[in-house]
């Protein structure tokens, strides 16, 4: 009598635990556990969109902190010691000619819209991104995602670029490190739970499309001190509007997939 | 790419919220802000400054420029957004996409700006700002409420096209600050624990998140709540602090009688500790009163216990006043100090103070001392010039028999001459005074006190035994009674170690010894250490309160290793230099036959002569 009893206690305690990993592996985002079937993992697919949100929330938030530092630090002391007429070229237009005066003025290199156009635009200008709210609301799911992966994607590289450049950069705070730092891990990590994602919401989809190579590490690596500071600014600006399509762009998709647009 | 040349110029001088055209030279047409309040249009607004009614209408336009059209346009609509300002609807804004813009007044350039729709963003107020009840307390005076708003209805939410992030304000009716409430994502949030007499004010404003800018507030909601129960609101609890002030106040008081009578000592003495009284041991002025001196003064030896000792052991010795001519020098040291201190100016002063007559007492030792000691109050003491009366009837000195015996031929010469004599022949260190017993350890200072004009035929010697705190020097009969030590039998020698010869067993030397010893006495003192088996006892005074080890051992040095007997005492008369003593050399049997005759007394005139 006794052996029967433990064997149902035993066979009680294994099948507690058995659903009991069930339960707890339903949160689990990097293994979701779908038991409606393949097709239809909504409850963890909210899970993933809504940590996926975060993280691009997260990232934006970092890469605008970053690239504000970045110009009120690094960029303004650099340029405080010199001249800008060494940066700029001479206009053409006679009328602005008296722009020329205020080259001179310190202020330049604050606000974020410096040389916004002067520079070069950034690698990820390739992809077709919808650029205003009609456009991104015709915009398929699908494409959207594979837009987001594309952005994500193409990040890998410069991110980790960025990094190994800003270490060795002297006078460089240690903030705008750490920040480069966290953004190369969430963005890995944004990229994983999109990928998921995308796996989810597009089963069986394949995803080969080409991401925009970035090509700027020589301009980082530069020994022409202007060249390699604008490069610096203007991978920083790039970052943070990239980061601000991604995190619409998730926003976009979690309303309309999640909450089928009723946020 | 002169198109680019030219947006290079306008981008760097540009842009910026702190540089925008404040250096125009044609009025304050300058760009104030460019707004979008919901991502998907935007407006620019400027301000033309004074010069408005100057200025022929048309005459300043807006232009603008995209990365992807490349070429300047103008505004496309000066209207809708009101005066002075451009608007672009959703078809010409493009997020994402870096513009330029820039005012122009009669062609000139006055301003210009270059910025990013996503980063303008700056939603219109909330609207439909509203509250509903909760639930009341059961005290009913208090109450949740739940406020709840809806977003600005441009913004579109619901696609998630924008996030907006909400913050409450709110305040109670007749207050001026407001207090904020965390940001929110939701569009409702709880208000608890609002008094229900009290009238509230609430108002919501949004931005989108990750932005800085927050839109304007919306209206503001007034949150009364009806009177539910008229009786509900009389009373209102208050923390009865006037109770609890009185009860605490009595209860300390209560506690308080009961330990103050309470028979707990313990208790009593913890709390109340008591105040010490000042406790001085001192003469009950009541004694002095009565006049009753012996109880004084058996009260003031207890304070001076040798003294009385001593008194005890020797009634007989005499207590010899001295005069005080430097009434500074009574704070000076100690009494060994006083006494063994620097000869020179007691010398001098002891030669001043001639007229001995003075037996001043300046001492701050009360009359109160038993007259049958004799205390002639020697304060702090140097012992000076004596009186000689006192000292020729009462002073019972040491081995004067005894010097009598071995240097009689020297009383009889001493008061042959009469010199001024005199001197406490003090050490403290070694000292150019004549001293060093060969053998005996006791050597006495010599107290040679005699008024010049008294005792010019009498040589005094006694031994000081003991010098009081009060400053008294105690004479002491011949340590021979004592100890048996014969001091008086020792000659004290002044003897460098290198002259030992010329001083035989004469109880006084020549000048020329003594001046030899007084030119050697540094090197004495370096010698002074030499010899150390002369010893503990004291030489110059015999008490041991007053005994300084420097003045033992260099007293005891100063033996000479010839161990030649040396008389106790030796008459110092002084020279009139401070730069040494001479002592009296008689009938001694010196083979310096220089000074064969002179020895003895010296007349002043002679030492002037030898001595520099």
């Amino acid at each position: 009598m006794d052996s029967k009893g433990s064997a149902q206690k035993g066979s009680r305690l294994l099948l507690l635990l058995v659903v009991s990993n069930l339960l707890l592996c339903q949160g689990v985002v990097s293994t979701p556990v779908c038991p409606n079937g393949p097709g239809n993992c909504q409850v963890s697919l909210r899970d993933l969109f809504d940590r996926a949100v975060m993280v691009s929330h997260y990232i934006h938030n970092l890469s605008s902190e970053m690239f504000n530092e970045f110009v009120s630090t690094v960029f303004l002391a650099y340029f405080q010691k010199k001249p800008f007429r060494s940066f700029i070229e001479c206009p053409n237009n006679p009328n602005e000619l008296n722009l020329l005066d205020r080259f001179q003025d310190k202020r330049y290199a604050q606000g974020k819209g410096f040389i916004t156009m002067a520079l070069n635009s950034c690698h990820t200008s390739s992809l077709p991104t919808p650029e205003d709210k009609e456009q991104a609301q015709q915009t398929h799911h699908e494409v959207l995602m594979s837009l987001i992966l594309g952005l994500l994607r193409s990040w890998n590289d410069p991110l980790y670029h960025l990094v190994t450049e800003v270490r060795g950069m002297k006078g460089v705070p240690d903030a705008i490190l750490s920040r480069a730092i966290e953004i190369e891990e969430e963005n890995k990590r944004l990229l994983e739970g999109m990928e998921m994602i995308f796996g989810q919401v597009i089963p069986g989809a394949k995803e080969t499309e080409p991401y925009p190579v970035w090509s700027g590490l020589p301009s980082l690596q530069t020994k022409d001190e202007d060249a390699r500071h604008s490069a610096f600014y203007n991978l920083l600006h790039c970052l943070r509007r990239d980061s601000s399509k991604i995190d619409t762009y998730l926003k976009l998709l979690n309303c309309r997939i999640i909450y089928n647009n009723n946020c | 790419m002169d198109l680019w040349q030219l947006l290079l110029t306008l981008a760097v001088a540009g842009s910026s919220d702190a540089f925008s055209g404040s250096e125009d030279s044609s009025g304050n047409l300058k760009f104030t802000k460019c707004r979008s309040p919901e991502l998907e249009t935007f407006s620019c607004h400027w301000t033309d400054g004074a010069n408005h009614s100057l200025q022929s209408p048309g005459s300043v336009q807006m232009f603008y420029i995209r990365r992807d059209i490349q070429e300047w346009k103008e505004c496309p609509d000066y209207v809708s957004a009101g005066e002075n300002s451009c608007y672009f609807n959703s078809s010409y804004t493009s997020v994402w996409t870096p513009y330029c813009i820039k005012l122009t007044s009669n062609g000139g350039i006055v301003d210009h700006k270059c910025f990013s729709v996503e980063d303008i963003v700056q939603p219109d107020p909330p609207v439909g700002l509203n509250w509903t009840l909760l639930n009341i307390s059961l005290t009913e005076i208090h109450a949740d409420i739940l406020v709840k708003w809806e977003p600005p209805p441009n913004t579109d939410v619901k696609m998630g096209w924008i996030i907006l992030e909400y913050e409450l304000h709110y305040k109670e009716l007749n207050e001026t600050q407001w207090k904020m409430m965390d940001p929110l994502l939701v569009t409702s949030v709880p208000m608890y624990s609002l008094r229900l007499d009290k009238e509230y004010e609430v108002r919501v404003r949004t931005r989108q998140r990750n932005t800085e800018k927050y839109g304007k507030f919306s209206e503001v909601l007034l949150i009364t709540f009806p009177q539910m129960n008229p009786s509900a609101c009389e009373e209102d609890f208050q923390f009865p602090w006037f109770l609890i002030i009185i009860f605490g106040i009595l209860g300390l008081t209560v506690t308080l009688f009961l330990l103050i009578f309470s028979k707990q000592q313990r208790i009593k003495m913890l709390i109340l500790p008591p105040v010490p009284v000042p406790k001085i041991k001192g003469i009950d002025p009541d004694l002095l009163k009565e006049g009753k001196l012996e109880e004084v003064n058996t009260i003031l030896a207890i304070h001076d216990n040798y003294k009385h000792e001593f008194y005890n052991d020797d009634s007989w010795v005499e207590f010899i006043e001295l005069d005080i001519d430097d009434p500074d020098e009574k704070t000076e040291g100690s009494d060994t100090d006083r006494l063994l201190s620097n000869d020179h100016e007691k010398s001098l002063s002891i030669f001043g103070a001639k007229d001995d007559d003075s037996g001043r007492t300046s001492c701050y030792e009360p009359d109160i001392l038993e007259t049958d000691f004799h205390v002639s109050d020697m304060c702090d003491g140097t012992s000076e010039v004596a009186q000689p009366q006192r000292l020729k009837g009462e002073a019972d000195i040491l081995c004067l028999d005894q010097k009598n015996q071995n240097n009689s031929s020297s009383n009889d010469a001493a008061p042959a001459s009469q010199q001024p004599s005199v001197i406490l022949v003090e050490e403290n260190k070694p000292r150019p005074l004549p001293i060093g017993g060969t053998e005996s350890t006791h050597q006495a200072v010599h107290t040679q006190l005699s008024n010049p004009s008294s005792l010019a035929n009498i040589d005094f010697y006694a031994q000081v035994s003991d010098i009081t705190p009060a400053g008294n020097v105690v004479l002491s009969p011949g340590q021979k009674n004592k100890t048996g030590n014969p001091q008086c039998d020792t000659h004290p020698e002044v003897v460098t170690p290198s002259q030992a010869n010329f001083i035989v067993d004469s109880a006084y030397f020549c000048e020329v010894d003594a001046k030899k010893y007084i030119a050697l006495a540094p090197d004495v003192e370096a010698e002074s250490h030499i010899e150390p088996s002369f010893n503990q006892e004291d030489i110059y005074i015999t008490t041991e309160s007053l005994t300084t080890t420097a003045g033992r051992s260099g007293t005891a040095e100063h033996v000479p290793s010839s161990e030649i007997p040396v008389p106790d005492y030796t008459s110092i008369h002084i020279v009139q230099s401070p730069q040494g003593l001479v002592l009296n050399a008689t009938a001694l049997p010196l083979p310096d036959k220089e000074f064969l005759s002179s020895c003895g007394y010296v007349s002043t005139d002679q030492l002037n002569k030898i001595m520099p």
